[in-house]
C-alpha cells in the first residue's frame, strides 16, 4: 500500500479516535464519509472498516476510562441489552423504510439533544439514603479532584429509548454515541464524563457484531482497515489523556457544537448534497 | 481483582495484541505478504469488547452479584445469537 495512503487513514483513524474518545462518540460519521469520498470505497467496504476503527477507538478508550471506573459497565450493559436488540429489529426493518427518512429522523433528534445539552444545566441526582443503591454510582473526576456520587434515573425508560438508539444506529450506521450520551446525561441524570465515558465503551459491544459479519464475510479490505484501526486506537489515548484534564461542563458544551455539526453533515447526507 | 479492573486488564490485552499483529502484518505488508498477520490482528481487536464482556460476567458470576451479572449473561446471548442470524 502506498505509504502516503496509509498515512491518511492513521490520521482519519487519529482524529475519529479522539473525538470518539472526548465525547463517547463512535466515530462512524468521520469514517465513513472519508473512506467513500476521499479514499473511493465502495459504501460496503466502507461500513466494514468503520466499524473497526470504531471498536479499535471505543476498546482503547476503555482501557482507560473501565480501568479508572469512569465508565459504568454495569449501566452499559444494561443499555446494550436493548440496543443490541434494536440493532437486530433495525437490521429487519431497514428493508422496508428509505434511508433518507431515517437520517432525516436521527438529525431531528440529534439537533434537539444537543440544544437541550446547551440550554439545561447538567442535573446530577444523589443516591437517596437507605435506599436499594442497585443504580447508585459514584466516579473520580481527575480534572477537580472530587468524587462524584449519582443515581441513574429513569432506567426503565433510557432501555425503552436505547431501543430505537439502536435501531436507527443499525438503520443510518451512525449515532451510537450521539443519541446514548445526551440520553444518559439529559434524561438518566448520568454525570457527562461518566455518559460519555460509558458510551466510548458500549459502542465497541454494539460494532462487534456488525464488524465479525463483515470479517467472516471475508469483506474486510485488511491494509485500510489497519491503517484506520491503529490510528483510532491512539487517538482514543489522547482523547483519554483530553477528557480527564477537561471540566465536565465544557466538555458538554463542546459536545453540543460537535454533535451540531455532525448532525448538519448527515442532514447533507441525507438529501445528497454530501 | 475487582470487575472494572479485570475488564480493562481484558480490553488492553485484546487491542494490544491486535495492534502489534496489524502493525507486523502491515511492515510484511510492504515486501507483498502480511495478510495472515493482519487477519489475525483485526480478529484479535474485534473480538476484544466480547472477550471483555465475558470476564465482566465472569467477575460478577464470582463476587456473587446476581442482577448484574444476569444483565452482562443475557446481554452475551442476545450478541451471539445476532451473529449467529446474520451469518
Amino acid at each position: 500500500m502506498d505509504p502516503i495512503i496509509l498515512a491518511g487513514l492513521m490520521v482519519t483513524g487519529l482524529g475519529a479516535g479522539v473525538l470518539g474518545a472526548l465525547f463517547g462518540l463512535g466515530g462512524g460519521i468521520i469514517f465513513v464519509p472519508v473512506l467513500m469520498l476521499v479514499f473511493g470505497l465502495a459504501p460496503t467496504e466502507a461500513v466494514a472498516i468503520s466499524l473497526i476503527g470504531i471498536i479499535a477507538g471505543s476498546v482503547g478508550a476503555s482501557t482507560v476510562f473501565v480501568d479508572k471506573g469512569l465508565s459504568n459497565v454495569r449501566l452499559g450493559l444494561l443499555l446494550e441489552i436493548t440496543t443490541a436488540t434494536g440493532a437486530i429489529i433495525g437490521a429487519v426493518v431497514a428493508t422496508y423504510l428509505e434511508d433518507w427518512i431515517l437520517m432525516v429522523v436521527f438529525s431531528v433528534i440529534v439537533y434537539f439533544s444537543g440544544y437541550r445539552m446547551l440550554r439545561n444545566p447538567e442535573k446530577i441526582v444523589q443516591p437517596a439514603e437507605g435506599a436499594d443503591g442497585r443504580f447508585a454510582f459514584n466516579y473520580s473526576d481527575e480534572a477537580t479532584g472530587e468524587s462524584v456520587d449519582y443515581e441513574v434515573q429513569n432506567v426503565k425508560g433510557g432501555m425503552a429509548l436505547c431501543t430505537v438508539a439502536g435501531m436507527i444506529s443499525s438503520m443510518t450506521g451512525v449515532g451510537g454515541g450521539m443519541v446514548k450520551v445526551p440520553l444518559m446525561n439529559i434524561y438518566m441524570h448520568v454525570p457527562m464524563k461518566a455518559a460519555s465515558a460509558t458510551s466510548s465503551y458500549m459502542i465497541g459491544i454494539t460494532a462487534f457484531s456488525g464488524a465479525i459479519t463483515y470479517f467472516l464475510g471475508g469483506q474486510v479490505l485488511l491494509e485500510y482497515a489497519a491503517g484506520i484501526a491503529i490510528g483510532a486506537f491512539l487517538g482514543a489515548l489522547a482523547g483519554t489523556y483530553l477528557t480527564r484534564r477537561i471540566q465536565a461542563r465544557h466538555l458538554r458544551k463542546y459536545f453540543s457544537v460537535v454533535v451540531f455539526i455532525m448532525a448538519t453533515l448527515v442532514l447533507l447526507q441525507a438529501v445528497g448534497i454530501l | 481483582m475487582n470487575m472494572n479492573k479485570a475488564t480493562a486488564l481484558t480490553l488492553r490485552a485484546g487491542v494490544v495484541l491486535g495492534m502489534v499483529l496489524m502493525a507486523a502484518g502491515l511492515c510484511v505488508s510492504m515486501t507483498g505478504g502480511g495478510d495472515s498477520l493482519l487477519r489475525a490482528g483485526i480478529l484479535v481487536l474485534i473480538a476484544s469488547p466480547f472477550a471483555g464482556v465475558i470476564v465482566t460476567f465472569l467477575c460478577l458470576v464470582i463476587e456473587r452479584d446476581t442482577f448484574w451479572a444476569s444483565v452482562a449473561g443475557i446481554l452475551l446471548i442476545i450478541t451471539t445469537a445476532g451473529v449467529i442470524v446474520s451469518l
